[in-house]
């Protein structure tokens, strides 16, 4: 007699708790990835995302709503025994039929998407050298390697280089493919820009390099996202996508600021095209 | 200490299982360093890997001689047959075979080892010398110092034999121990495939 | 002398404490097990919550960042290392004999040996927080070549796990004898309990893949300490190697932290529904595929390293989700149609099977390779991990304790106490873990000691930090009830629930070797079918 009301406000917070989790999953994924990333890869990874999601929501429903109503349905009553089931051939080839045909689904779109993003720039993609290190940035630009457009003549790179205390900048162009070579002479970093929903390592000895184009302009904060050291949790920087002209203007002035007036003459040609 | 009251199946005994489970995860230590091995080897864009100048001018270079290694080999492999012996004899219920089988082997056991450590004073590298030294030293030291545990196996079970503890029936430490010596026998020929032979 | 000390031996009885010290039993191995692993679960309990005390605001000094990298390492080095893998040795060694009907396992001085090697090991891991340079603090990851430039704490740590690598190898071996070779009469492989079977696919991934870890940990030390260049890309070495050789086998490391777990749930499930388990052989062999694709999917931690072959190992690690799935069926279908009751390890049973079902689906995110671009590395992994490893194993751990804490000390656990530390602990689960999804989507990367204000990940921090708290405060009923338990007499009977393995034949707890007499074996019930014999025929 005692138990029973236990019993029952024990099952309504199993319930409760239940319903309120889906609904924390539901909207708290929702909030926290609706705006999709600002590139075309980021939005392509969001809608896979939303893929996963969705089937995994279902599957959670589904099962949970069986196992809540299994626990009531079937709590004891009585001191009979239940039919002694010990299961049979058809339930349990639907038991890996069922996981089968979701994963094999799922697979096959998420490989279709990595298809998409892997999907390797042309070489007139504007270049960024970035190099991690303890604990900052470097960025730098190859004055013959700007995109679109680019003068073949021109000589030198520019560098942006960070510190823990001092978050750098890294400025790029909106609406065009552009590279970035990943680099690291000490430890592994990671380079990860939430809005591009997309992180590579930076691996001493090797290059990685990815493609992307963003189709937002402002700033986005970033950071390292593999355990580097004692300063790793202040390796950040921002990603500032710009309009091209705004880019070509910022590398004519920092041509001019680094490299002196050599240089800024042919940047600045390159600006006035 | 292998029965505890419940009644122990036919066959093999509870130690031998044992044993040969404990061989599985040698095999498996061996398995780690191999594949390092292979996956530095695959990924190095040379091998040997390039020296520095200092190096090169400390007289560093990476080179292994064969012919000596190529006479371990056959020593080893050779005590493995004698070890094999060994256990055949035993299991006739010839003590006498066995002892010469075994001391032949704990002999051949002791030259391969005498002629590793000499071979090592005559390479003009060392572990740290490119990865090339690392991983050479580490195969081959992780193996020579099984091939002393080997060898120590052996000696144990010689001294045994000498006591005469082993007939036909009960024998299974000189079974276990020529299992042993087969095991670090077979790491070796892959290690000198591995080193010396595939260039 | 000889000839005085034999009428005086008559008398003797050794001192307690040197009887446990010098014990071969199973039965007390594992208690000693149980016990040390309980200890290192509450020093990484405090690890945790110093971590969580660190992040639960904004650009907090709380703890420094060099402090804070050690603390967390530390923590998951305590968790996995030195409670969940030996958590699972210590309930194997308890039952694995009992529930085979055997007297003891097969090696009971090696089993001892397994044991005694772990004390050295935790203090040497710990003792690095008293060196110069403090523990180590790469990551229990240890990647390279972060964890080249780390103090001594390291080599400590190095050795350490390699020394616990070599407990759990041995263990491993003893407990596949023991099972292969020393089962009761009529008992078949394919009647043996559940837990069993998950405690023999554990003690093959153990036996297979910690050595592979030695191996890796040898080539770290070696890098240290004599010059090595494994991962040293200037001397032609190669990072990722170690990352290669490391989630070798700690991708079935996971499963080695997890299985047994299953196990025990498999256990508590069926005699509280009173039906036998959903699909036996199903569950055995998904148990066996997770173990076979356990070593085939380690390069999924390895995705955005940019040298992995993707679509190999996306699509293996999908694959592991299908014998996963195939066991939420078989628990599922155990409690349909069942008669159900819910004491407390019943509820940890249940709580299990939930949040392990959570811990599934958000491990499919990471198996989608484009997904795990942007996760990977961030607090959605963290929350997964823990919902896999928390609100899989540990809450396994705890059903396993209030099932079996009758029979192992004799006497019951306080139900009211057990509930309201259910209920505290998933509720303090829940909070604790899940916003950290919500983190990860929202970019925290972790293993971050600060986060800056802007970041906007205050709030959530906060609410997980709050949780975490909640867990500590539930461990206050449960400490209250094995007080209690302790100050009562032993007064349970064999069988106080009802249940179908054989360790419930004899008495609580058991004697020296364990069994007067075995009951017959024909199912994988014996004591159900003993109880019921004169209702229901052979099934």
């Amino acid at each position: 007699m005692l138990g029973m009301p236990l019993r029952r406000r024990l099952r309504l917070l199993v319930a409760t708790v239940t319903a309120a989790l889906l609904a924390l999953l539901a909207t708290g994924t929702a909030s926290a990835i609706q705006p999709g990333g600002i590139t075309d890869e980021a939005r392509l990874m969001n809608d896979l995302f939303w893929i996963v999601t969705i089937a995994g929501l279902i599957v959670f429903g589904l099962v949970g709503a069986a196992l809540v109503y299994a626990m009531i349905r079937y709590r004891r009553q009585n001191d009979e025994l239940p039919p002694q089931f010990h299961g049979g051939g058809k339930i349990e080839a639907a038991m890996v039929g069922v996981p089968v045909l979701i994963v094999i689904g799922l697979f096959t779109i998420s490989m279709i998407i990595l298809v998409q993003i892997d999907d390797k720039a042309e070489d007139e993609a504007l270049t960024i050298d970035v190099t991690g290190f303890q604990f900052s940035w470097q960025f730098a630009y190859n004055l013959n390697d700007l995109g679109t457009n680019t003068d073949p003549n021109a000589e030198g790179t520019i560098a942006v280089i960070g510190t823990p205390a001092n978050d750098p900048i890294l400025y790029m162009p909106v609406d065009e493919p552009v590279e970035f070579l990943l680099k690291s002479n000490d430890v592994i970093h990671s380079f990860y820009v939430k809005d591009f929903l997309y992180k590579l390592d930076l691996i001493p000895g090797r290059v990685n390099s990815f493609t992307v184009t963003a189709r937002e302009t402002g700033d986005f904060s970033a950071q390292c996202a593999e355990l580097c050291g004692t300063n790793h949790a202040l390796m950040r920087f921002i990603v500032r996508v710009v309009e091209r002209d705004e880019f070509d203007a910022w590398v004519a002035a920092e041509a001019a600021r680094q490299l002196g007036d050599g240089a800024l003459v042919s940047a600045s040609g390159t600006q006035g095209d | 200490m292998a029965a505890h009251g419940t009644a122990e199946r036919q066959g093999m005994t509870n130690s031998m299982l044992g044993f040969i489970l404990f061989l599985a995860s040698e095999v498996m230590f061996f398995g780690g360093l191999f594949a390092a091995y292979f996956i530095a080897r695959a990924d190095a864009p040379a091998w040997p890997p390039p020296l520095t100048p200092e190096q090169i001018a400390e007289g560093v270079h990476l080179e292994l001689e064969v012919l000596l290694p190529a006479i371990s080999t056959g020593i080893l492999v050779l005590s493995s047959v004698t070890m094999q012996y060994a256990v055949w004899q035993i299991q006739k219920g010839n003590q006498g075979g066995m002892l010469w089988g075994l001391f032949i082997s704990l002999a051949l056991g002791i030259v391969f080892l005498a002629a590793q450590l000499y071979d090592y004073t005559q390479l003009h590298f060392r572990a740290d010398d490119t990865i090339y030294g690392t991983t050479f030293y580490t195969l081959t030291g992780f193996h020579g110092a099984h091939v002393a545990g080997g060898a120590l196996f052996i000696a144990v079970v010689t001294v045994r034999a000498l006591g005469g503890q082993f007939t036909a029936e009960n024998h299974e430490a000189v079974e276990a121990s020529s299992m042993y010596w087969h095991f670090v026998d077979v790491v070796w020929i892959a290690l000198f495939t591995v080193l010396y032979i595939i260039k | 002398m000889a000839t005085v000390a034999v009428p005086q031996l008559s008398g003797y009885h050794r001192p307690a404490v040197l009887d446990w010290i010098m014990t071969v039993d199973h039965k007390r191995l594992g208690i000693l097990y149980l016990y040390f692993t309980l200890f290192f679960f509450a020093v990484g309990g405090i690890l945790a919550l110093l971590v969580r005390t660190q992040l639960a605001v904004a650009d907090n000094s709380f703890v420094g960042n060099d402090a804070y990298n050690q603390i967390f390492t530390m923590h998951a080095s305590a968790m996995l290392f030195l409670f969940i893998i030996p958590v699972w040795a210590g309930f194997g060694n308890y039952l694995v004999p009992l529930q085979i009907g055997a007297a003891d396992m097969a090696f009971p001085r090696i089993n001892a040996l397994s044991f005694w090697m772990l004390p050295p090991a935790g203090i040497l891991m710990f003792a690095g927080f008293i060196v110069d340079g403090g523990a180590a603090d790469g990551g229990w990851t240890a990647y390279s070549p972060l964890a080249q430039q780390t103090g001594v704490g390291m080599d400590m740590w190095i050795i350490a796990v390699i020394v616990l690598g070599m407990s759990s190898t041995i263990g491993a071996a003893n407990f596949l004898v023991t099972m292969f070779r020393m089962r009761a009469p009529g008992m078949t492989m394919f009647r043996m309990p559940i837990f069993c079977w998950t405690m023999l696919v554990t003690a093959l991934l153990q036996l297979l893949a910690t050595p592979v870890l030695a191996a890796a940990l040898v080539m770290l030390f070696i890098d240290r300490n004599y010059g090595g260049q494994f991962f040293d890309p200037n001397g032609g070495g190669n990072v990722v190697l170690w990352q290669n050789v490391f989630w070798f086998y700690s991708h079935p490391a996971v499963y080695i932290m997890i299985l047994p777990g299953m196990g025990i749930v498999s256990e508590i499930l069926p005699v509280f529904s009173r039906k036998p388990l959903f699909g036996y052989k199903a569950f055995v062999f998904a148990t066996i595929g997770i173990g076979g694709l356990g070593f085939s999917v380690w390069a999924h931690h390895m995705f955005t390293t940019g040298s992995v072959l993707l679509p190999f190992f996306g699509f293996m690690t999908f694959m592991i989700g299908v014998p996963t799935g195939v066991k939420i069926f078989n628990w599922l279908g155990t409690l349909w149609g069942g008669s159900i009751s819910f004491p407390t390890p019943m509820l940890f049973a249940i709580g299990f099977v939930s949040m392990f079902l959570i811990g599934g689906i958000n491990g499919t995110y990471s198996a989608a390779v484009p997904v795990d671009f942007a996760l990977h590395d961030t607090y959605f992994v963290v929350a997964h991990i823990h919902y896999v490893l928390f609100g899989g194993s540990v809450f396994a751990v705890f059903g396993g304790l209030y099932y079996w804490f009758p029979k192992i000390w004799g006497r019951q656990l306080n139900e009211r106490l057990g509930k309201l530390h259910f209920v505290l602990m998933f509720v303090g689960f829940n909070v604790a873990f899940f916003p950290m999804h919500m983190l990860g989507l929202d970019g925290m990367p972790r293993r971050i000691a600060v986060y800056a204000d802007s970041a906007g990940w205050e709030a959530l921090n906060m609410l997980s930090t709050g949780g975490a708290f909640l867990i500590a405060v539930s461990m206050i009923p449960f400490l209250i009830a094995v007080v209690m338990a302790f100050m009562r007499p032993k007064d349970q009977p064999d069988d106080p629930w009802e249940a179908n393995t054989l360790e419930w034949a004899t008495t609580s707890p058991p004697p020296d070797y364990n069994f007067d007499s075995l009951p017959p074996v024909r199912s994988e019930r014996p004591l159900f079918d003993a109880r019921h014999s004169g209702e229901e025929q052979g099934h």
